[in-house]
C-alpha cells in the first residue's frame, strides 16, 4: 500500500480550528470563578483560559471574568464570603501548578461559597507538552462535580471537511484545537466510526470510486480494507467489544447489513430482504443491531437480534426514520422527516414517545457524546454544512460553523482517558 | 443542584479521607495517510477507471423522490441502448447511481445503487448481457447541481450511462 505520511501537514493545518458558538445556553448555569492559588503564572493563567473556555462552552456555566470579582483570594482563607454571596457565585475553582521536572501538575479543589469550606480535590499529572490536555482533565472533574455527568472536554471529534475537491478526515479535540489530518483523499469520505477503544477508526472511501470499507491505525496509519468487493461496502459500526465490524454491502446483489469478525475474517449475514437494508448500529450490551430498512415502502428503523436473528420495527411515526444509534438501552436517536424538513429524533422504546430534537432544516448524521448527553449532528444553510450540537439534560445548544468549505459527518470519540 | 452536591459531597469525603485523586494525562499520536498525490491506487479493486475522464453520459435517466422506478419517458433511451448492446457484444457499459442531498447518506447509497440496478434490469431483461454491465451507486456524494431545491434535487436523482469500452 502507497501512502505518503507528511508530518509537516499538522503545522499547515493547526491554523483551521473549529470555534464553538453557544446558540442556546442553560436557564440556570452554575456560576463559578477561576483562580490561581497562591501565586500568578503565566503557565496558570493559560491553563485557566482552557478551563473557563472548556466551562463556557458546554453552555452550563457562567465564568466570571476577573474584572467582575469584589475581591480576588489567593488561596481559601482570604474568601471573604459576603463578596461571593452579592455575586450569586456557587463556587470557587483555585487551581495551583506545578511544572517542574518534566511534569505538569495541576491540582484544583472546590470551594463552595454557601458552604464557606472545600469540597473536593483533585490533581491531574500529565507532561509539559499536555498542558490543553491537561486543562481538559480538570474541566471535565469540575463539570462532573457540578452536573454528576462525565464532561466531554477531553474527548476527541472525528469529522469530514471538503474543500472543493479536496476532502480531508480530521480529529480534533473536543474545543476544536489540535487538528490532525487523518485521510486526504480526492474522493468523498462519508460514514467515519471509533473502534471503542479509540485506537482505530473505520470509514467508507470512495477513492477506487466505488464505496469501500477501510480501517485505520490512528498511531501508525496502517489502513486495512475490509472486504474486497466489485459491490460496494459501507456504513461500518464497531462492536462494543471491538472484534466485529458491522457494514453493509450490496455483494450477494441487494443491500444487506453483515457482521465480520476482525480476527477469524468470517462474515455472518444478518438481512435477508429485497429491500434496502443499511445503517446498522450496536446496542450498548452488543446483542442487537438497529438498523435503516424500506422493507415497508418508506425508510424506517428496525432492530435485529443478533444471535437469534428475531426482528421487530421501532419506528412508525413519519415516512422517513434513518441512521439510527442508541442513546441507551431505552432510546434511539435517529434522522426523521417531520413534514417537509429533516430533523434529529429522539424514540423512547417503552413508551414509543417520539421527540423531535432540532429544528434546523437538513439535519442528518446524529452522534452521540461518550457521556450519553450530548448530540452533535451535520446540517445545512444554504449550501454550506456545518455541524451542530445539543445537550439533552439542559437543552444548550450549540454550532460549530465551517470555516472554509463544508464540514460534516461527524463522531465524537470514546473517552480517552 | 444542591441534591446533586450533597450525594456527591458524600462520596467525596471518602475520596478526601484516602488522599487525592489524581489523574494521569495521556497524549495519542496521530499519523496522516495522504491519498492526493497519489495518481493510481495499488488497490486492485479498482473496478472503475478512476483516471479516465469518463466524459459526458451517453445516457442519463432521471427518478422521483426516494424511488428507484424507471420512468415512462427514460424508456425510450434505454431501449435504444440495448439495441446498441446487442449490435455489438464488446460495448461494455458503466451504470452510475446517484441521489440528491435530502436523507441520510448511507441511505443515499443504496438507494443510488438501486437506481443504477434498475437500469440494468431494464437492459438484461431486454437481452443485454450482465457481464456487459457494470454497476455503481454514488449516493449523494456527486450531485451535478449543488443547490438546495427542487430543481436541483430532481436533477441529482439520476442515473448516468457511460460506455466505457
Amino acid at each position: 500500500m502507497k501512502r505518503v505520511i507528511l508530518l509537516f501537514f499538522l503545522v499547515l493545518e493547526f491554523k483551521a480550528d473549529l470555534v464553538l458558538e453557544i446558540t442556546e445556553s442553560a436557564s440556570k448555569p452554575v456560576k463559578i470563578a477561576i483562580l490561581e492559588k497562591n501565586s500568578s503564572s503565566l503557565i496558570g493563567q493559560e491553563i485557566i483560559n482552557v478551563i473557563s473556555n472548556d466551562l463556557k462552552r458546554t453552555g452550563e456555566f457562567r465564568v466570571l471574568g476577573m474584572d467582575e470579582l469584589l475581591s480576588i483570594p489567593i488561596n481559601e482563607d482570604e474568601v471573604i464570603q459576603r463578596d461571593w454571596l452579592l455575586l450569586d457565585v456557587d463556587s470557587i475553582i483555585f487551581v495551583e501548578v506545578q511544572n517542574e521536572d518534566n511534569n505538569l501538575e495541576i491540582a484544583y479543589s472546590i470551594f463552595d461559597i454557601s458552604y464557606n469550606e472545600t469540597e473536593d480535590k483533585r490533581r491531574v499529572l500529565g507532561l509539559p507538552d499536555s498542558l490543553r490536555q491537561s486543562s481538559h482533565y480538570v474541566s471535565d472533574g469540575i463539570y462532573k462535580y457540578f452536573y454528576g455527568i462525565e464532561g466531554i472536554s477531553s474527548t476527541k471529534l472525528m469529522y469530514v471537511t471538503r474543500n472543493s475537491d479536496t476532502h480531508k478526515l480530521i480529529i480534533s479535540d473536543a474545543d476544536g484545537f489540535n487538528e490532525q489530518v487523518l485521510l486526504k483523499s480526492n474522493n468523498s469520505i462519508i460514514s467515519p466510526a471509533w473502534s471503542t477503544d479509540a485506537k482505530e477508526i473505520a470509514y467508507v472511501s470512495f477513492e477506487n470510486n466505488r464505496a469501500q470499507v477501510f480501517t485505520q491505525n490512528l498511531a501508525t496509519g496502517q489502513r486495512n480494507l475490509i472486504l474486497s468487493s466489485r459491490s460496494s461496502v459501507s456504513s461500518p459500526a464497531w462492536s462494543p467489544d471491538n472484534k466485529d465490524l458491522a457494514f453493509t454491502s450490496t455483494k450477494d446483489g441487494n443491500s444487506e447489513i453483515y457482521i465480520i469478525n476482525l480476527e477469524s475474517r468470517k462474515i455472518t449475514r444478518l438481512t435477508e430482504n429485497l429491500a434496502i437494508d443499511t445503517e446498522p448500529a450496536w446496542s450498548p450490551e452488543g446483542k442487537k443491531i438497529i438498523f435503516t430498512s424500506d422493507r415497508s415502502g418508506s425508510p424506517q428503523i428496525y432492530e435485529i437480534d443478533v444471535r437469534t436473528k428475531l426482528k421487530r420495527r421501532l419506528t412508525t411515526e413519519g415516512n422517513y426514520n434513518a441512521r439510527a444509534s442508541y442513546l441507551d438501552k431505552d432510546e434511539i436517536i435517529f434522522v426523521h422527516r417531520s413534514k417537509t424538513d429533516f430533523n434529529i429524533a429522539k424514540l423512547d422504546l417503552g413508551s414509543r414517545n417520539l421527540e423531535v430534537l432540532t429544528s434546523t432544516k437538513n439535519d442528518e448524521s446524529p452522534c452521540i457524546a461518550p457521556n450519553g448527553n450530548v448530540i452533535i449532528y451535520s446540517t445545512k444553510d444554504g449550501n454550506l454544512s456545518y455541524l451542530a450540537g445539543i445537550n439533552i439534560s439542559s437543552k444548550v445548544s450549540f454550532k460549530l460553523p465551517a470555516l472554509y468549505g463544508e464540514l460534516k459527518e461527524p463522531a465524537w470519540s470514546p473517552f480517552l482517558r | 443542584m444542591k441534591n446533586i452536591l450533597i450525594s456527591l459531597f458524600s462520596i467525596f469525603i471518602i475520596f478526601a479521607c484516602s488522599s487525592t485523586p489524581v489523574e494521569k494525562v495521556e497524549v495519542q499520536e496521530t499519523k496522516t495517510v495522504d491519498l492526493t498525490e497519489n495518481t493510481q491506487s495499488d488497490s486492485n479493486d479498482s473496478v472503475v477507471m478512476s483516471d479516465v475522464d469518463l466524459g459526458e453520459a451517453y445516457v442519463t435517466v432521471l427518478f422521483d423522490y426516494d424511488d428507484d422506478t424507471l420512468k415512462e419517458e427514460s424508456l425510450e433511451e434505454l431501449f435504444a441502448v440495448s439495441r446498441l448492446m446487442k449490435s455489438n457484444a464488446k460495448y461494455t457499459l458503466l451504470v452510475e447511481g446517484h441521489a440528491d442531498e435530502r436523507g441520510t447518506r448511507e441511505y443515499n447509497l443504496a438507494l443510488s445503487e438501486r437506481r443504477a440496478k434498475a437500469v440494468e434490469d431494464f437492459l438484461t431483461a431486454t437481452g443485454v448481457s450482465s457481464f456487459n454491465i457494470e454497476v455503481v451507486g454514488y449516493g449523494e456524494e456527486m450531485p451535478v447541481d449543488n443547490r438546495s431545491n427542487e430543481t436541483a434535487w430532481s436533477k441529482n436523482r439520476r442515473a448516468e450511462l457511460f460506455f466505457i469500452r
